[in-house]
This record gives structure tokens, C-alpha cells and sequence, in this order.
């Protein structure tokens, strides 16, 4: 608002200022000049920027060999006057996928559930038997003094749990009795083997093999990884990475792992603090191959190996025998796997296998002397488990979130036939 | 990111209350700021000579100039409606997840590092952090609304650019400029910068405003700013020349199709689906509408040319306003919105670069009425219609609050600050000098809190309160036992008389809960620091099966629990510990198919003379650093207060 009062004017000398017309032609072009060359900086400064900013196109992959994975540890096998199976239910992966444990009794013909109680089992449960009288076993003296053949079950670790809950059972699953926990059970179907004495060997994943001896005993680092390859009984392997581990009926030691040198079969044994090799001598046909053992395990009075060589698009699987600790083997026909590739193993009472390859096929070995079968393509399921309960008989475990249903192959027959369905009661979200 | 989120839900209703009534409280002391200021200033002017005080107060300054004007009012209004979306009662609890890690996706890994510690600062303390950000906005916003020129005037411009410099970074990840798929049409680069800028430019001294070189060179750069965007939209292999590709929606209309899933009024979602709609038809018209449309209107910002520039500003203005609606979806619907995206105040600045240039303020000398509370000058005649003429009536750059000021010149500081020299300020001082002062009070309301809060690198409590509820008070003796710690050395309760015990339940082979818990447990241990001697932290193994000392020391293994020194887990034979838990009312239960045993997440606090004192409830909820922090102090308060009181 204006008022009456006296004006009070300050004033000073001031640039007058011209409007833009009147710039002096030099002035404007040297304005220009500069705008011009603020614009192609920019511009070229832009252009980087859109080159950085741009939608990201996925780095090319380097080329890279193939892989060597491990098979899954779904499994079965004869233990104890029983089948066991591991498969994975519930959720496809993470805090809601939970890996159960089913029995069959010999001569039976219904699974039943028997997880270990009171432990998560997110991660894989690895199963380890112990055949024969136990009296001197881990198990046994942990059990106080049970006899019966054991099963000893390993849980890998999963979630914030970062070492290996062990439990054993001698009754068929009714009761469990722990052990000392393992640092930490490896991603291997077979990281946990159990001597005919009850001993426990296990890979671990810190690249060791540990032994447990019983009693109130703790777990003992028997060798590493790094240690076995430069062993001078191993040196001619190049050890690339250990993979199984087993016994001999004897009570040996048997450790397995992938070799870098072609044609060649990781088995190695401890004989005297001595580590030697001991796997078969492979056919002329893999001689040039990368040879991995997925699987090696003592079912009854022989150790059965599952040999892959090569990799997709060219992999070949192949089964060995030994009664004598690796001094001699038999070996299967090759079975060529093509584009495919093994996912899990199982064994049966007389050296059987049993495979379950990439989309939904299988295949079995009766055992040594014998030629693989192709099986029918397996029963719909996110995991499928195939069991070896009696000869001529072949059984897939098909899991389905919460549901198991029980398939079986009887000899002869090419279809499957369904005979059992058991309700799982996964208790979802009970590990987040 | 982790760390960043507190895991908690948005709408938690323990945080939302505790939101609301710091709001509410600062909200009251900011009323009587602006009162006991008010107060203050009517009464000594009225005391002094309201004459007097209005010839020494006469204005002597010039009109504000337009451009300045625009810029002051628009940018005031933006942060106060800033301020007010801060209010939202998802705010404080939801920003980190629902606003600032989706703004740092895609981008590089050192800025994701940077916007978490942001986000982590923000999780564990979020009432302060919420009730800052409203009040820091809303303050800016009033002191630029009143503070039209002078010291005050280009502090509050300081104080818009140093506050949107901070949510640029943080709240924007840089306004995305490091991410993948940035384009002006979603508000590259950033609305926050925007405001850094617009703040930059009130911030410069009076005579800036007088002459038309600032608005020259305000839209030069914009014009620059625009022609590298086009050429960023133009870029090839970006996908906005797409508007579909393989059954898929183009960048562009990917962008607007997020926007429609926003929770809207049922006519907007109409108009930004059907744009996209026609983007996704239309996908090479559109884009090469906005690349033509941005490289003309900045070659026509470069030029200087009023006569190119009119029609340029207005196609800009119409532009922005059509892809604020269209593509932008008014920027703030649904979710958690925090401003209005970036289309209005690149409007706005662009108008105030037009006026800069065109409009400066009349320098003539003008006489202005001694009324006290004329905040601003009066207009000199003619002045803002045109522009002036004649030789600048230039201004002292340190013109006082409101432009009014007694003649100091000649005085030092300490001059200045005598109480004569005090008086005679607020007696000159007008209403707009109050309501700058009241909103840097407010300011201040919202920054010292969180200040103090950061100060400290612990959690606030509120989160585990809003998980588990407040500790629930109890006073029974403690039931004794004896068991076994992890060196195999026997431990008896009533041994520990004298001291105070943290009590809790822990499953060894647990794959979740108990690992949260025994880290909370730790992170109490540590900072409770000299207390330490004087409290126990104690965990009972409540899984029977798993009771061999070799688990209980594989837990403490896994959980790096061996520097804690007064930490000890228990352990016993299945049937003693049975008996601890029955006495402690904890169950232990076995549950079927690979499940974990069943039990409670409990914490127990036993005093000095042996009295339960309290029960938590310590389910650890989501796990995230910010909740086991806020556990960690809980559980620490709660064993300090007990020590105090024993």
C-alpha cells in the first residue's frame, strides 16, 4: 500500500543492462559460439550416458566346461531289513521344502513316514547303514549297547542351521538317538557312509573327510581334499573335488571324487594312513571322458559305484561292483544318456541300481552281469524317488506337495501301478 | 538390500499410533512456537512507538521480481504439500521398502550401498525419521511462503537445495540417472533435483533477479537439459520406440502400465489406460512426438529469443502438464506417494526462467506506508507488467527479514546482537520476518530429534514392541535348577543372586528363530557393556533330544557366542531339562514331518534377589537388522532398569 509519508528513495549508479537486441554482434556470436559447444558437450556427454543407461543386455556368458553336478540325494536303499527312501515334499525349495524319510519293511508292501522328530529337515536327509552286529558301533554305544542294524541319518544344513544334526535309529524309526553333530554335511548324495561297526565317515563342506569312532568321541578330520590329491597314491587322479564317501565290508575307508585326468575313476582307499587308488579300469569308449563317481555306497557285502563320464549333450553312466575293497570290479554295459542327464540314484538288496534321468525317464540294472532297462516314462510328481524293494520289483515314490504316492513296476509289466498315497502333514512355515 | 527393511508391516498399527502422536506433540510445540513468537513481537512493538516503528521499518526495497516471486510461492506450496503426503500413517514404517529400495533398483551397486544405509538409518528409528521429514518439508515450504527476500529469503533457498540435495540422493537414488531405462517422461532427473535447483536459484542475492541474464541463462540450461534428454528418448535399443515387442510392453508402456495398478479414482485409471493403450499401438508416434517435442523446445530455450521462446513455454507447460496426468499419473496416487513427481516443478521453473528473463523488477526508487506489518514493499508502480526502466534502485544484499531493516551500516556484529540492536530488529521486523523465524523453528523440531536419534547405533524399541507387544510385569520367585553350561561346568540359578539374569529358551538345532534370538541376545550383551558383570545372559536348550553338550557348543560355534563373557547355554539329561521347562511354562512339542520342535520364543528377566521380574514376548519377527537391534536395546533397557531397581 502506498501512503502520503515522504518518499525515501535511495539510489546508486547502476549498470543499466540492455535487452537481449541490443547485444553487440560480437558479443552474441562469441554466446552463440559458447552454447554451441555447451550443447555438443552435452550431447556427447548424453549419448555416454545413454550408452550406460541403456536397457542392460545380459553380459554373454564366458564359455566355461561343463559342470560335474552332483545328483540329488533322493535316494533309496536296503538297510537294516528295510527299504529307505529320502524325497523332498511340500514346497519346491526354500523354508517350506521339507525332506521326509519313508520306510518299507521287508516283504511289505505299505511305505510309512518316518522322518527324525524335533529337527527341521529343510535341508537333505542323507542316510548311512550300518549292516551286520553294531555292538561295537557309534551307534551302538550311543544307543547304550543296541545291536540291531542301524540306520543313521545326517541332515544337511539349511536356512541359519549351519552344521549337520546326526541321529541314529536300530528300531525302524521309533526311536532315534543322536550323535555328535558334523561341521556340516556336503551337497553329496553319499557324504555319510557308516562302517559294518557302527564308524561314520562324512564329507563335509569344507572340502574335508571326517570320521566318527563312537563312544563320547567327537568327529575327526581323516583327510582333505586338497591333502588326498597330492596324496602320491592319488597324485595320477588330479583330484578336482571328492564326492562320495564309503566303506568297505572290511571296515575300509573308501573316499570317491572327480578326476581331471581322462578315463580315470576317483576311488581311493585308506589302507594303513596310505590313500591308493582303487577304482576299475574304465572301457576304451571313456577313455577320453571326464569321469565323475555320482555315487558310491556299501549295499550288504559290496561296494556299488555309479560312474558318469562326460557331460550334456555326450554323457554316459556306469555302474561297478567290488567284493574285495576296489582290488577287483565289475563293470555294467554303458548307458548312453544323450542330451539327458542323471538327477538321482537308488540301490537295491543284490547291487541293483536304480536311476531317474532328466525328463522323466529311468532306467535299472538288476545288478552285475546284467544290461540296463529302460523303465516307462516315471509318474508325474516334482520329485520322484525310485526304490529297488525286492528283486523284479521297482517302486517310484512320486512327491507332490504334501502328497506321496506310491507307484510300482512289478516285473514284466509296462505300465505303472498305483498303491499307496500318504498324506504328509508338512507343517508349512514352521522354519521362517 | 538388507538391512534396509524393517520388516514390519506398513500399516502396523503400533507404529502408526506412535506416528500419529509424535506428530501430534510436535504439532503442539509448533503452535506454540509461532505463538510465544507472535507474542514476542506484538508485544515490543507495541511498546515501542508503532510510528516510530513504521518510518524505521519503511521499506526500501525494491518489488520482488516475478520469476522470483513464482518460484518462492510454487516451490513453497510443493514442499508444503511434501510435507503433508509425509503425514500418510504408512509412512514411517513403509518409506524404506515402498519407496526408497524400488527407487535405487537397477541401480549400480555403490548406490544401492548408499541408499541402504539411508534406508537402515530410516528403519531403525522410523517415528523420528517419519515426524522429520514433515516437518523439515512443511518448514521450508512456510519459510519460503513468508521469507520473500533478503537473508531470510535466500536461507530458505539454501534450505530447499540442502533438504532436496538429501532426498535426491537418498529418497531418489539420484533421481535413477544410474539405472537402466532413464527417461524425462517418468521424471528423470529426479523432482528432487528440480527443487535443489529452483532452491539454488532464490538463493542468489537480489540484484541476480535485475537484470534478464539469470533468466537467460535458466532456460539456456534447461534448454541444454532438454535437447539431452530427447537425445537419451531418440536413443536406440532402449525400447521406447516399441510399444509392444514379442507380446511384451515396450519401456514406455511398461512404465504406464505400473501406474494403472496404483490405487486411483476409476475416471484416471480410465485415461492412463487408454494412453497406454495407445502408446502400446502407437509406440514409434509417441515416442517420436516427445523427442521432437523436447529437441525444439530446448533448441527454442537456446535461442534467447523471446518471440521463439513464448510458444516454446507454452508447449513445455502443456507438455509437462499432459505427461504429469498422463504418464506420471499425478505422481503421488496409491502406495506411499511422496510428492507430485517432477512434471509441476519443471513447469514452474521453466515460467520462472521465462519471467527472469522478461519481467525484472522495477528499480526505481518507490515510497512505501510505514504501517507496521507491511510484509512486502509495496509494488513500485507498473512494476511486474513490464520491464523497467531507468537506473537500478539497487538494495543491500544483506536487506534484513522482510527487507525492512534500521540502517546498520557501519556496526560490527556485536553491535548487532545488543539487546538495543535486538529490539530495534523485531520492532522492524514484519509478520513474514515471524513466520520465516517460526518455520525454521519448525525445522529445527524435525531435525533434532532425528539427529539425536542417529546419535545413538541402536534400534528403537518401538519395533519390537509392534512384533511382540510391551514386556509383561511379573513378580514370583524364580523357579531354581541346575544344569550344565557348554564347558560342562554346573550352573544353579540361585548361585546367581546379586546379579541380573536374562533369561530364554533355545533350540540348538533350530533353523530360524533361536539363531535371531541368540544374536539379539549378543548385540545385548555388547551393549550393555559395563553393566556386563552384573547380568547373566543364559539360554536353557530346549530341545531334549539334542541335549549333548556337543550341540549346545556347535550352536554357540555357529553363532560366534564364545566372546560373550557372561553367556552360558544349559544343558541337562532329557528329564531335568524337562523339568525346568514345565516349571517355566515352556512347552517343548514334537511335530510331525520334518518339523522343528515346537516352542515359544520367551525371555525372562530375573532380578538381583531372584524375582521374575518380567516376561517378553521374543518371537523375533522378520528377522531383519533393524527388529534385532530393537530386540537387543529392549532386552538391554529391560536388564539396566532392573539392575537400577534392585
Amino acid at each position: 500500500m502506498i501512503s502520503n509519508a515522504q518518499p525515501i528513495t535511495r539510489q546508486r549508479r547502476a549498470r543499466s543492462w540492455r535487452s537481449a537486441a541490443s547485444t553487440s554482434a560480437p558479443v552474441r556470436r562469441r554466446a552463440r559460439a559458447g552454447v554451441l559447444a555447451a550443447g555438443a558437450v552435452l550431447a556427447a556427454g548424453t549419448g555416454l550416458a545413454a550408452c550406460g543407461s541403456s536397457v542392460s543386455r545380459p553380459a554373454e556368458a564366458a564359455p566355461s566346461a561343463p559342470a560335474a553336478a552332483a545328483l540329488s540325494a533322493m535316494s533309496a536303499a536296503p538297510i537294516a531289513n528295510a527299504t529307505w527312501a529320502t524325497v523332498p515334499m511340500g514346497a519346491v525349495a526354500g523354508p517350506n521344502e521339507f525332506w521326509q524319510l519313508f520306510r518299507l519293511p521287508a516283504g511289505n508292501s505299505r511305505w510309512a513316514l518316518e522322518t527324525p522328530p524335533d529337527i527341521a529337515t529343510n535341508g537333505a536327509i542323507l542316510l548311512a547303514g550300518q549292516s551286520g552286529p553294531g555292538g561295537g558301533g557309534a551307534a551302538g554305544k550311543a544307543g547304550g549297547g543296541a545291536t540291531a542294524a542301524t540306520l543313521t541319518a545326517g541332515v544337511r544344513p539349511s536356512l541359519d542351521l549351519s552344521f549337520s544334526p546326526i541321529t541314529t535309529t536300530a528300531d525302524g524309526g521309533h526311536s532315534w538317538v543322536t550323535l555328535p553333530p558334523e561341521s556340516g554335511l556336503a551337497n553329496q548324495a553319499d557324504a555319510l557312509a557308516a562302517a559294518p561297526d557302527g564308524h561314520l565317515i562324512a564329507l563335509s563342506q569344507d572340502h574335508t573327510a571326517d570320521v566318527f569312532s563312537g563312544g563320547n568321541g567327537s568327529w575327526t578330520t581323516l583327510t582333505s581334499e586338497h591333502s588326498l590329491a597330492a596324496a602320491p597314491g592319488a597324485r595320477s587322479c588330479a583330484l578336482t573335488g571328492l564326492t562320495a564317501a564309503a566303506y568297505t565290508p572290511s571296515g575300509t575307508p573308501l573316499l570317491a571324487g572327480t578326476c581331471g585326468r581322462p578315463g580315470t575313476a576317483g576311488i581311493f582307499s585308506d589302507t594303513g594312513g596310505t590313500w591308493h587308488q582303487t577304482g576299475p579300469a574304465l572301457p576304451a569308449a571313456l577313455a577320453g571322458r571326464t569321469v565323475q563317481v555320482v555315487r558310491l555306497t556299501r549295499i550288504g557285502t559290496q561296494d556299488v559305484a555309479l560312474l558318469e563320464a562326460g557331460g550334456p549333450p555326450d554323457a554316459s553312466l556306469l555302474a561297478a561292483w567290488t567284493s574285495d575293497g576296489g582290488q577287483h570290479w565289475a563293470l555294467s554295459p554303458v548307458l548312453r544318456l544323450g542330451g539327458s542327464y542323471a538327477v538321482s540314484a537308488s540301490f537295491g538288496g543284490s547291487g541293483g541300481v536304480a536311476v531317474v534321468l532328466a525328463g522323466n525317464r529311468g532306467a535299472t540294472l538288476a545288478g552285475p552281469g546284467n544290461s540296463w532297462r529302460q523303465l516307462p516314462a516315471l509318474p508325474a510328481g516334482h520329485a520322484v524317488t525310485l526304490a529297488l524293494p525286492a528283486a523284479g520289483t521297482i517302486d517310484a515314490l512320486a512327491a507332490d506337495g504334501g502328497t506321496l504316492t506310491a507307484w510300482q513296476l512289478r516285473n514284466g509289466s509296462a505300465t505303472w501301478s498305483k498303491t499307496q498315497a500318504i498324506n504328509v502333514p508338512i507343517q508349512y512355515g514352521s522354519s521362517s | 538390500m538388507p538391512g534396509m527393511n524393517s520388516g514390519l508391516n506398513v500399516d502396523d498399527p503400533t507404529v502408526v499410533a506412535a506416528f500419529r502422536s509424535a506428530l501430534l506433540h510436535q504439532a503442539i510445540i509448533a503452535l506454540a512456537i509461532f505463538a510465544v513468537l507472535s507474542v514476542v513481537w506484538v508485544s515490543v512493538r507495541e511498546r515501542h512507538d508503532a510510528g516510530t516503528a513504521g518510518a524505521e521499518g519503511a521499506a526500501r526495497c525494491p518489488a520482488e521480481p516475478a520469476g522470483h516471486r513464482v518460484l518462492r510461492i510454487g516451490f513453497g506450496l510443493l514442499w508444503l504439500l511434501d510435507g503433508l503426503l509425509q503425514v500418510q500413517p504408512g509412512m514411517a514404517a513403509g518409506l524404506p521398502s515402498r519407496v526408497i529400495e524400488p527407487a535405487a533398483a537397477g541401480s549400480p551397486a555403490w548406490v544401492q550401498h548408499l541408499i541402504n544405509w539411508a534406508g537402515t538409518a530410516w528403519s531403525y528409528h522410523p517415528i523420528q525419521a517419519g515426524a522429520a521429514a514433515v516437518w523439515i518439508q512443511v518448514g521450508i515450504g512456510l519459510w519460503l511462503l513468508a521469507a520473500p527476500r533478503g537473508i531470510s529469503g535466500r536461507l530458505a533457498g539454501l534450505a530447499s537445495v540442502a533438504w532436496g540435495l538429501i532426498v535426491w540422493v537418498f529418497g531418489e537414488a539420484f533421481g535413477g540417472i544410474f539405472a537402466p531405462g532413464l527417461t524425462w517422461l517418468l521424471g528423470a532427473p529426479g523432482a528432487a533435483l528440480v527443487y535443489v535447483v529452483a532452491g539454488g536459484l532464490l538463493a542468489l542475492p537480489d540484484r541476480s533477479w535485475r537484470t534478464p541474464r539469470l533468466g537467460r541463462a535458466v532456460l539456456a540450461g534447461f534448454g541444454l537439459f532438454l535437447m539431452g534428454m530427447a537425445v537419451l528418448q531418440a536413443w536406440p535399443g532402449r525400447g521406447f520406440w516399441q510399444g509392444s515387442q514379442n507380446g511384451q510392453p515396450g519401456t514406455l508402456t511398461g512404465m504406464i502400465q505400473s501406474m494403472t495398478q496404483a490405487s486411483q479414482p476409476r475416471f484416471l485409471y480410465d485415461l492412463v489406460s487408454g494412453f497406454e493403450s495407445v502408446v502400446r499401438g502407437n509406440g514409434f508416434a509417441v515416442n517420436l512426438v516427445a523427442v521432437i517435442a523436447l529437441a525444439a523446445i530446448g533448441v527454442a530455450f537456446l535461442t534467447g529469443r523471446r518471440a521463439v521462446i513464448r510458444p516454446a513455454l507454452a508447449a513445455f507447460v502443456l507438455l509437462c502438464l499432459a505427461d504429469w496426468v498422463l504418464v506420471e499419473d499425478f505422481g503421488f496416487l496409491g502406495g506411499l506417494g511422496t510428492d507430485p513427481n517432477s512434471m509441476i516443478p519443471m513447469a514452474l521453473l521453466a515460467v520462472g526462467g521465462w519471467l527472469a528473463l522478461t519481467r525484472t523488477a522495477e528499480p526505481a526508487a518507490v515510497a512505501v506506508a510505514g504501517t507496521a506489518g507491511t510484509a512486502t514493499a509495496a509494488a513500485p508502480a507498473g512494476a511486474g507488467g513490464g520491464p523497467a526502466a531507468g537506473p537500478d534502485t539497487a538494495v543491500p544484499d544483506t536487506a534484513g527479514p522482510g527487507g525492512a531493516e534500521p540502517d546498520t551500516a557501519g556496526t560490527g556484529w556485536r553491535d548487532r546482537v545488543r539487546p538495543t540492536a535486538l529490539h530495534r530488529w523485531v520492532t522492524a521486523a514484519t509478520f513474514g520476518t515471524m513466520i520465516s523465524l517460526g518455520a525454521f523453528g519448525v525445522i529445527v523440531l524435525g531435525a533434532v530429534p532425528m539427529a539425536a536419534a542417529q546419535a545413538t547405533p541402536t534400534a528403537s524399541t518401538i519395533l519390537a514392541e509392534s512384533i511382540d507387544g510391551p514386556a509383561a510385569p511379573i513378580n514370583i520367585p524364580a523357579p531354581d535348577f541346575t544344569l550344565t553350561d557348554q564347558d560342562g561346568k554346573p550352573v544353579t540359578l540361585s548361585s546367581l543372586r546379586g546379579q541380573v539374569v536374562l533369561l530364554t529358551f533355545l533350540d540348538p538345532v533350530c533353523v530360524s528363530d533361536c539363531p535371531l534370538i541368540a544374536q539379539e541376545f549378543r548385540q545385548a550383551g555388547q551393549l550393555l557393556g559395563p553393566s556386563d558383570p552384573h547380568v547373566k545372559l543364559i539360554a536353557i536348550d530346549v530341545n531334549p533330544l539334542y541335549s549333548q553338550i556337543d550341540y549346545v557348543r556347535a550352536f554357540d560355534r555357529q553363532e560366534n557366542l564364545g566372546g560373550i563373557a557372561d553367556w552360558k547355554y544349559l544343558t541337562s539329561s532329557p528329564a531335568r531339562l524337562r523339568q525346568v521347562y514345565h516349571a517355566y511354562g515352556v512347552p517343548a512339542e514334537t511335530l510331525p514331518a520334518g518339523a522343528m520342535l515346537g516352542h515359544n520364543d520367551i525371555a525372562f528377566v530375573i532380578d538381583a534377589h531372584g524375582e521374575l521380574r518380567e516376561e517378553l514376548d521374543f518371537d523375533p519377527g522378520p528377522g531383519t537388522a533393524a527388529t534385532e537391534s530393537s530386540f537387543a536395546t529392549e532386552l538391554a533397557d529391560a536388564a539396566t532398569q532392573t539392575l537400577h531397581s534392585s
